[in-house]
């Protein structure tokens, strides 16, 4: 009876184990079909309560059950690329063009969903938007919901403290290379103290300092048709220089974009490099309230400088794209629900809850340009959407381009700050990221 | 007993025996050797994310390519040093302080027990953040007190400073690993023989004397056992690394468990990893093989 009773258990254990290793039901057991959809943090798109109440609207008009992750910036890639590997990956994943499109898409991974756009779509959406989704060869491999761009922000009190109010244009949020400096300045002589810093710890953020540095001087980062880098612009050499030897300005190795923000909420800071509407709308930690530091002090969100005052912003693009996990009702099933949330009647709700704007000016006759009629920091921040500049994250060799940004401002930063070390610097990692 | 078995008998407890042993070997084969083997196998492959080419066979490519990469041979030199500073300074002082309290009376015995072993038990992610804190260059607390102090005038960016980056890591590795050893070198001192210590006291040895011939020689087991586990610990040092510097400045922080990681999965070049995994087992098995010879020896 022992003996029996021993096998049976090693049987148990064999088969438990055994388990672990089979699928997950391909189906939901009702009959109807179930998509696993992925999402980062995109707004309310990270938030439990908000996306089921799109799900289940969309469950109850289709019939499709749709079973949500939420997956995080610090280790969502390494989820991702896990299930992958295992062939485990979701149906559908909601993210930007540098992952959809070129990462994941770009190594085969992704349905092409290039027959989801037709011409009425390809003139609604929002054309830096669409070009993003799209590779060289004609593939789509995003369809994009919302959209938004990145700027920089200020301490108001402070900047009318310092006397550098002055050199803002706060109505149209905007200001000149010139003026940036005698700001920082201004704000430096007064306060005697870090205004800004080119965090440089890691990846976090970084849009914020490509900008910086890029719009000061005109400069470029990538190749027009996204083939290669150009860090080595003597405009951006110029540029860092500039940074370099302003008092004020610091490259700080020991923190990130988001540890910049909080240094900024915090009053440390005079300046924040790394913004978008979703930092202005947040009440932050001490609750005192959206557009304002933990102090209470107005922040004001700005357009990084230029030499003209006109700005070429870093955009955001949010949305939707399709592993190819090779069931061809899933596949219908996910461009169903894209279909749902970016071009319907119901798009609306899909943008909202992302705290983002429409990448699209209309959804199946639904005018979305008035989405944010009653929110006052949201149309304020439309001020800026006009300034976004060409989506350059989908260029070959991404990955190791945006390890090499960092690497170089710790580089320049550690320097002496002559323009030979700060060539020679940007010469090796442009040389890194060009592969 | 086993000779009054009958060979059917025998048979049979044989059989249950492998039976049972069989949920844990599926998982060892499984979970371990398998990912070794395909580990050692795609470091001889040109593996990567891209499901539109075969890995290719490219023999030891990685592996000269690896002695010529100036990251690499940074993150090597960055994890001889910390495996070199941490290991002997977590040995000698986690026998300094167990010989100070293991002859304490149980309550403050425990008391420095659960001090140092606290850092341990607690999260990781914890501990750094409270470290990130302490080291900030703007309002971290050693610039404040080294500046009230008067040790210096100005902020030093602690984590942002070639200089000073490796040393702090270094410093927190050390609060986080000498928790587990002092815990170790108290149990192994409180089993020292007492009558040979007696005895030696009688014949007139000295402190210095009773420890380096009595007592070395009875815990030698156990510092052999923290040698080797601290070396491993050391050589794979990356969640300190991870949330505090991601291998800057300017790669003065770069180990090389970070480079693998960031290799891997952030350029998703896995068999270029692999190498790199490989040439570590290499060098911590050499290395323990050492330290095995030298306790041996001693």
């Amino acid at each position: 009876m022992k003996k029996i009773l021993a096998l049976l258990l090693a049987l148990v254990m064999i088969f438990a184990l055994a388990a672990c290793g089979q699928q997950a039901a391909p189906a939901a057991s009702s009959g109807t079909t179930e998509i696993t959809l992925w999402t980062y943090p995109i707004g309310n798109w990270g938030d439990e309560a908000t996306v089921k109440a799109l799900t289940d609207a969309f469950t109850a008009e289709t019939g499709i059950a749709v079973k949500v992750e939420y997956l995080t910036y610090a280790d969502g890639d390494d989820k991702v690329n896990t299930a992958i590997t295992a062939k485990q990956a979701p149906d559908l994943i909601m993210e930007g063009p540098e992952r959809l499109v070129a990462n994941w898409g770009a190594n085969g991974y992704m349905v092409d969903i290039s027959d989801m756009f037709d011409a009425t779509d390809k003139a609604e959406i929002n054309q830096s938007a669409l070009a993003a989704c799209f590779t060289a060869d004609g593939k789509a491999y995003e369809y994009p919901v919302v959209m938004t761009s990145h700027c920089m922000a200020i301490n108001y009190p402070a900047f009318v403290e310092a006397g550098a109010d002055q050199y803002i244009d706060k109505d149209t949020h905007t200001w000149t290379t010139e003026q940036f400096f005698k700001a920082v300045q201004a704000l430096y002589d007064k306060y005697g103290d870090t205004v800004g810093a080119l965090y440089c710890s890691g990846q976090g953020g970084d849009q914020g300092t490509r900008a910086l540095v890029n719009n000061l001087y005109g400069g470029t980062f990538t190749k027009a048709d996204h083939s290669g880098y150009t860090w080595d612009d003597p405009l951006n050499i110029k540029a860092l220089k500039a940074l370099y030897d302003q008092d004020g300005i610091a490259f700080d190795p020991s923190i990130n974009g988001g540890e910049e923000i909080a240094n900024f909420y915090n009053g440390v800071f005079k300046m924040a490099f790394c913004w978008n509407i979703a930092q202005q709308l947040n009440p932050n930690s001490a609750g005192t309230g959206a557009g304002l530091t933990a102090n209470g002090d107005e922040i004001v969100f700005m357009a990084f400088p230029s030499q003209d005052g006109v700005a070429k912003l870093q955009g955001g693009i949010w949305g939707f794209g399709i592993f190819d996990n090779g069931d061809a009702a899933k596949i219908e099933a996910a461009k169903t629900f894209i279909k749902y949330m970016c071009d319907s009647a119901h798009t609306v709700d899909a943008v909202r809850a992302s705290n983002f704007f429409a990448a699209r000016s209309a959804a199946e006759g639904t005018d979305l340009s008035g989405i944010w009629a009653d929110n006052e920091i949201m149309n304020e921040y439309t001020k800026l959407m006009p300034m976004l500049g060409d989506y350059y994250q989908v260029t070959t060799n991404w990955a190791a381009a945006r390890t090499a940004w960092w690497n170089v401002l710790q580089k320049v930063g550690a320097s002496d700050g002559s323009e030979a070390a700060i060539s020679a610097a940007v010469a090796e990692f442009c040389g890194q990221a060009n592969g | 007993m086993t000779k009054t078995m009958s060979p059917r008998l025998r048979r049979q407890e044989n059989i249950s025996g492998y039976l049972f042993l069989l949920p844990s070997l599926v998982f060892f084969l499984g979970f371990v050797i398998y990912p070794m083997a395909m580990c050692i196998w795609t470091s001889f492959t040109d593996a990567n994310m891209n499901s539109n080419t075969a890995d290719r066979f490219i023999g030891f490519a990685n592996y000269v390519e690896l002695w010529q990469d100036p990251v690499f041979l940074k993150a090597l030199v960055n994890t001889i040093i910390i495996v070199v500073v941490s290991v002997p300074v977590v040995c000698i002082f986690s026998l300094w302080v167990a010989s100070a309290i293991y002859r304490m009376k149980e309550g403050p015995l425990s008391f420095f027990r659960v001090v140092f072993y606290l850092p341990v038990v607690t999260g990781s992610v914890a501990v750094t953040v409270v470290w990130k804190w302490m080291y900030n260059n703007y309002y971290g607390i050693f610039n404040y007190l080294l500046k009230g102090a008067g040790v210096i005038d100005k902020n030093i960016n602690w984590l942002g400073d070639p200089k000073y980056a490796l040393a702090c890591i270094i410093i927190i590795l050390l609060t986080t690993s000498v928790g587990q050893p002092i815990v170790l070198y108290v149990s192994a001192l409180s089993n020292v023989d007492q009558s040979l210590v007696e005895a030696a006291e009688v014949d007139g040895a000295t402190n210095t004397q009773v420890f380096w011939r009595i007592k070395w020689p009875q815990i030698m087991p156990t510092t052999l056992y923290i040698l080797i586990i601290t070396t491993i610990n050391s050589f794979q040092c990356f969640a300190l690394i991870q949330l505090l510097t991601s291998g800057g400045p300017n790669y003065a922080t770069e180990t090389v468990m970070y480079y693998i990681y960031y290799t891997a999965f952030k350029l998703y070049r896995f068999g270029y990893g692999n190498a790199m995994g490989v040439i570590l087992a290499i060098f911590i098995a050499a290395l323990s093989a050492v330290q095995f010879r030298l306790a041996k020896e001693d």
